[in-house]
C-alpha cells in the first residue's frame, strides 16, 4: 500500500507547494487581464523578492514569513515604475513588442543582481525547517510550507477581494472588459493599470520572500516560475485570478505526481505539454469566458 | 529590385568569400562565421516574423533539430550529409505540427506556444539521455574534413546568400503579396481569397527547413551540443533580435542586424566581461522603445528610399476597434 | 436562375437572435440595397454571406451551389467580393499594391496584378494615388480602395458593407453614381445602409429592410422608403402614426 502513501502525500505536497504557485500566477493574471501585457519580467520580479527578503534575513534576522510584505512593497514600487516608464510608452505596439522588452528587462536584472551577489547558491536556515507535522504514521507536511501555504491562501484572498470589491478592483475589471469605454466613464486609465502592475509585481516578490526559506537563492531562480506562470494563466483562463489561483494548485499536484512517477525532470515539460494541450483544445481555460 | 542594389549586394558577398584569403585566425574566421550563421537565422525568420508577421520566440526547435539530427543519425551510421537531409525533413515536419496548432492563436498566445514547442524539445532531449545523451551531450561529425574552419565560414556565407536571394525571390511573387496581406490584415486578405492558414504554414516549412540547415551547420562546427546550447530559448531570442535590431519585413536587415549584434556582443564581451547579458538586456530594451523598425527599416523609413510603402510593421498599428476588440478571443474564426 | 439566393437563415450569438429567419434573392445584373437601422444585423448577414460566421440555420446559395459553410477565402474564390464596414486597408503597402493584392486571386504574375489594379483605381478616379502608403489616407479614399480591392478580384457579386458612412452628402453621391455602372462590368452588388437615403433612390433596384434581424419589407425603393413599418423601426411609433 505504500504506493497510495506517497501519492497522497505527494499531492498534498503539490497542494501545498501549488498555493505558492497560485499566488505568482495570479499576479500574472492580473497583469494580463488588465492589460494584456505577457510579463516576462516576472520571475525576475520573483528574484528580486526573493534577495530583498535575503539581505533583510542576513543583516535583521528578520524571519521571511515576517517581512514578506516588505518584498511586496519593494516590488510594488518596481512594478509601478515599470509600467510607468517602460511600458506606457510602447502601449500601442504590437504584444512582441512587449513580450521583448520584458525579455530585456530580465535580462538586465537578473544579470546586475549576478553582478552584485555573484552567481552562487545561497540558502538560509530558520528554525521552522526541521519542525515536521505528522498527519498518521506515513504522512507528514514540512512546517514551512505549510506556513507559506496560509500566507499564500490570505494574499490570495486579499488580492480577490481587492480586485471583486473595490473601487480600484472595479476599475481593473472595467478595463479589461472595455480598455475604450473605461476612460469614458472617468477612470484613470494608466493609473489603474500601473497599479495593477504594481500589485501583480509585488504578489511574485512576496511569493520569493515565502520561498526564501525552502528553495535555493540564485540569480536565475524566477526563470522557472516565469514559465509555470504562463502555464497556470493559460490553464486558468485569460486574465482569470481565480482562474490562475485554482491553476496554481492543478500544477502543484500534477508537478508533484509527475516528480513521484517519472522523476522530477519531467515537471517542467509537462506542464509545458499541459499548455500546449490547453492552447488546442480549450484555448479559453477553465475559467476562460470567451467562447472555446 | 533595383539594378545599383543587386550590385552592391553581389560586391558585398563577393568580397566576403575572399576574406579567407586575408584572415588567417581561427578565432576571427569562427567570429565571422557566427556573424553569416545568424544573418542566415534571422533571414530565415524573418520571412515568417517580418514579412507575415507571426512572431515565433521558438525557431530554437527547429535549429536543434538540425543540430540532433546530424548528431544522431550520424552515430547511427548515416553519412553525415545525408543527416542533414533527415534534419531538414524532421524540421519540416516539426513545423506542421507547431504550425497547426500555434497558427491558431492570436497576440501572445501565439509567441508563448511557440515558446512551449521550443522548451518541450529541450527538456526532451535533456531527460532522454539513452537517446541524445543527455545533459551530457553528443557528438557531431565534421561536415568539411578540409580546412575546416575556412570552410564552415564559406558555407555559412553561402547559406545567407541563398536565404537572401530565396526571400527577395517571395517578396516579388505573389506568395509575397500574400505573406505581407496575412501580417497587415489576416480578414482582409481572406476576403479576397488568400487561403492564409496554408500560406503562414508553408513559409513556416521553408523557415524551419533553413535554420535546421543552420544548426547542422553549427553543430558540425562545435563538434559537440549539449539541449542548453542548440535548443536553448536565448537561441529562440537572439535569432529573433537580430531580425528585429537590423529591420523585420525588410530584405537585408537581418544581414545588417546580424553584423551589428555580433559586432556589439565582441565589444561587450571584451570590455565588460561579466556584464555583456545585462548590456545584451539593455541593448534589446533600447531596440523597442527606440527603434521599433529596426536600423534598416528606420533608415528606409527617413529616406523614403524604397518605391514601398514605409517599412514599419511593428511601430504604431492603428487603434483597433471596440467591437473587434470585443469579438476578439484567443483564437481565430 | 438566382445569383444569391438564401433560404430562411438564421444566426445567434449567445443570447442574442442577430438574423432570423431572413430569405431573399438576388438577380445578376440586380443592385440590391439592404436597408435597416444600427443593430439590424445588416453585417452579420454580409458576413454570413462570406463565410466569415456560419448560419445555424438555413441555407445560402451561389449561382445554384451551396455555399452555407465555406470559409472567406473560398467565397472570394467563387465570386463573392466585400468590402468591411470599417475599412481594413493594409496600411504597410501602398495603395496600388492594397489593389493588386485583389486583383492576385485570378493571375500570379505581379506584372499582370498591377495593370489590372490600375484599371480598376482608374475606374474609381483614384490615378493621382496610387503610390502613396495607405496609411494616413483619409476616408473617402479608404472606402474607394476597399471596392478597388474587391473589384479587382473580378467578382460576380459583391457586397458593399456601409460603403458611404461617414462620408460627406456629395463624395457618397458621386461614389454612388459610380457604383450604379457596376452592373455594366458584369457585377452585381448588394449594399448594406443605414440612413444615407439619397444614394439607395439613385442607385438600388430593389431593397429589403431589416430590423432586429428580421425582413421587415421588400420591393422597390420608392415603395419601401414609405411603408409604415419601415418609417417605425427607423423612428419609433410616434413618426408612424404622422405618416399616417
Amino acid at each position: 500500500m505504500n504506493w497510495f502513501y506517497s501519492t497522497i502525500q505527494a499531492v498534498l505536497n503539490g497542494l501545498l507547494t501549488g498555493a505558492l504557485y497560485g499566488l505568482i500566477a495570479m499576479g500574472m493574471a492580473l497583469i494580463f487581464g488588465v492589460m494584456r501585457i505577457v510579463n516576462f519580467a516576472h520571475g525576475a520580479f520573483l528574484m528580486l523578492g526573493m534577495y530583498a527578503t535575503y539581505v533583510l534575513f542576513q543583516t535583521t534576522g528578520i524571519n521571511p514569513y515576517y517581512s514578506f510584505p516588505l518584498a511586496g512593497a519593494v516590488l510594488f514600487v518596481i512594478g509601478y515604475a515599470t509600467y510607468m516608464g517602460l511600458l506606457r510608452p510602447i502601449r500601442g505596439q504590437v504584444d512582441f513588442m512587449v513580450i521583448l522588452l520584458t525579455m530585456g528587462l530580465s535580462l538586465i536584472i537578473t544579470d546586475g543582481v549576478q553582478l552584485i551577489f555573484g552567481a552562487d547558491y545561497h540558502q538560509i536556515s530558520i528554525p521552522l525547517l526541521s519542525k515536521n507535522i505528522r498527519l498518521g504514521s506515513q504522512i507528514s507536511i514540512n512546517a514551512p510550507w505549510l506556513v507559506s501555504f496560509v500566507i499564500a491562501a490570505v494574499l490570495a484572498a486579499v488580492l480577490y477581494f481587492v480586485v471583486t470589491h473595490t473601487m480600484f478592483g472595479r476599475a481593473a475589471r472595467a478595463i479589461a472588459q472595455n480598455r475604450y469605454a473605461a476612460p469614458l466613464m472617468g477612470i484613470n486609465v494608466n493609473q489603474v493599470q500601473a497599479v495593477s502592475f504594481g500589485i501583480g509585481s509585488a504578489a511574485a516578490g512576496m511569493a520569493g520572500a515565502l520561498l526564501l526559506p525552502v528553495f535555493y537563492l540564485f540569480p536565475d531562480v524566477g526563470n522557472q516560475f516565469k514559465l509555470k506562470s504562463f502555464v497556470m494563466v493559460v490553464l486558468g483562463g485569460m486574465g482569470s485570478i481565480q482562474g490562475a489561483a485554482i491553476a496554481g494548485l492543478v500544477l502543484g499536484v500534477v508537478e508533484s505526481l509527475t516528480s513521484l512517477y517519472w522523476g522530477n525532470e519531467w515537471a517542467l515539460a509537462v506542464d509545458f505539454v499541459i499548455f500546449i494541450l490547453v492552447l488546442s483544445l480549450k484555448p479559453s481555460g477553465i475559467f476562460g469566458s470567451q467562447r472555446a | 529590385m533595383k539594378r545599383w542594389y543587386f550590385i552592391l549586394m553581389g560586391v558585398f558577398f563577393l568580397l566576403a568569400l575572399l576574406v579567407p584569403l586575408v584572415v588567417q585566425s581561427d578565432y576571427t574566421l569562427q567570429i565571422l562565421f557566427r556573424v553569416f550563421l545568424f544573418a542566415a537565422l534571422g533571414l530565415a525568420w524573418n520571412l515568417v516574423g517580418g514579412y507575415t508577421g507571426q512572431l515565433s520566440l521558438g525557431h530554437a526547435a527547429y535549429f536543434g533539430v538540425g543540430a540532433y539530427s546530424l548528431a544522431l543519425f550520424s552515430k547511427a551510421g548515416v553519412s553525415p550529409w545525408v543527416s542533414v537531409l533527415l534534419g531538414i525533413a524532421l524540421a519540416v515536419i516539426s513545423a506542421a505540427v507547431i504550425g497547426s496548432v500555434s497558427f491558431r492563436l492570436r497576440g501572445p498566445y501565439f509567441a508563448l506556444c511557440t515558446i512551449a514547442f521550443a522548451e518541450v524539445l529541450r527538456l526532451t532531449a535533456k531527460n532522454l539521455p539513452n537517446l541524445t545523451g543527455g545533459d551530457v551531450g553528443v557528438q557531431v561529425p565534421l561536415l568539411f574534413p578540409q580546412s575546416t574552419t575556412k570552410a564552415f565560414y564559406i558555407s555559412g556565407v553561402l547559406l545567407t546568400v541563398i536565404v537572401l536571394a530565396l526571400t527577395a525571390w517571395i517578396e516579388h511573387s505573389r506568395f509575397g503579396y500574400y505573406l505581407l496581406a496575412i501580417r497587415e490584415d489576416e480578414d482582409a486578405a481572406l476576403a479576397v481569397g488568400v487561403n492564409t492558414a496554408r500560406c503562414k504554414l508553408w513559409i513556416l516549412l521553408i523557415s524551419a527547413a533553413l535554420t535546421a540547415i543552420a544548426g547542422a551547420l553549427y553543430a558540425s562546427l562545435f563538434l559537440f551540443i549539449v539541449p542548453d546550447q542548440v535548443l536553448a530559448m536565448e537561441i529562440s531570442t537572439e535569432i529573433a533580435i537580430v531580425a528585429m535590431l537590423g529591420g523585420a519585413g525588410t530584405l537585408i536587415g537581418p544581414l545588417v542586424g546580424s553584423i551589428t549584434l555580433e559586432t556589439a556582443s565582441e565589444i561587450f564581451k571584451t570590455f565588460f566581461k561579466e556584464a555583456n547579458l545585462l548590456i545584451y538586456g539593455v541593448l534589446i530594451v533600447v531596440v523597442v522603445l527606440f527603434l521599433p523598425e529596426g536600423i534598416v527599416g528606420t533608415i528606409a523609413n527617413k529616406l523614403r528610399v524604397f518605391k514601398t510603402a514605409p517599412i514599419a510593421p511593428f511601430a504604431t498599428p492603428e487603434p483597433p476597434d471596440p467591437k473587434e476588440e470585443a469579438r476578439r478571443a484567443v483564437i481565430s474564426e | 436562375m438566382s445569383l444569391l439566393e438564401t433560404k430562411s437563415v438564421s444566426k445567434r450569438f449567445g443570447g442574442l437572435k442577430a438574423i432570423s429567419d431572413v430569405s431573399f434573392t438576388v438577380r445578376p445584373g440586380e443592385m440590391c440595397f439592404i436597408v435597416g437601422p444600427n443593430g439590424a444585423g445588416k453585417t452579420t448577414l454580409f458576413n454570413l454571406i462570406t463565410g466569415v460566421f456560419h448560419p445555424d440555420s438555413g441555407s445560402i446559395h451561389f449561382e445554384g451551389r451551396p455555399i452555407t459553410n465555406l470559409s472567406p477565402d473560398r467565397a472570394a474564390k467563387l465570386g463573392i467580393g466585400r468590402t468591411f464596414q470599417i475599412v481594413k486597408p493594409l496600411r504597410n503597402l501602398t495603395v496600388l499594391e492594397n489593389v493588386m493584392l485583389g486583383a492576385f486571386l485570378r493571375t500570379s504574375s505581379p506584372a499582370k496584378a498591377e495593370q489590372e489594379a490600375i484599371k480598376v483605381l482608374k475606374f474609381l478616379q483614384m490615378e493621382k494615388v496610387l503610390h502613396l502608403p495607405a496609411r494616413g489616407m483619409g476616408l473617402p479614399m479608404l472606402k474607394r480602395l476597399e471596392i478597388a480591392r474587391a473589384l479587382a478580384t473580378k467578382p460576380k457579386l459583391v457586397l458593399l458593407d456601409e460603403v458611404v458612412a461617414g462620408l460627406p452628402t456629395s463624395e457618397a453621391i458621386q461614389l454612388a453614381l459610380l457604383l450604379k455602372r457596376l452592373p455594366e462590368w458584369g457585377i452585381s452588388a448588394i449594399g448594406g445602409i443605414e440612413h444615407v437615403m439619397q444614394v439607395v433612390m439613385r442607385v438600388a433596384d430593389r431593397v429589403m429592410v431589416l430590423d432586429h434581424g428580421t425582413v421587415i419589407a421588400e420591393g422597390l425603393p420608392q415603395e419601401v422608403v414609405h411603408l409604415p413599418v419601415v418609417i417605425e423601426a427607423y423612428l419609433g411609433s410616434k413618426y408612424k402614426e404622422i405618416v399616417q
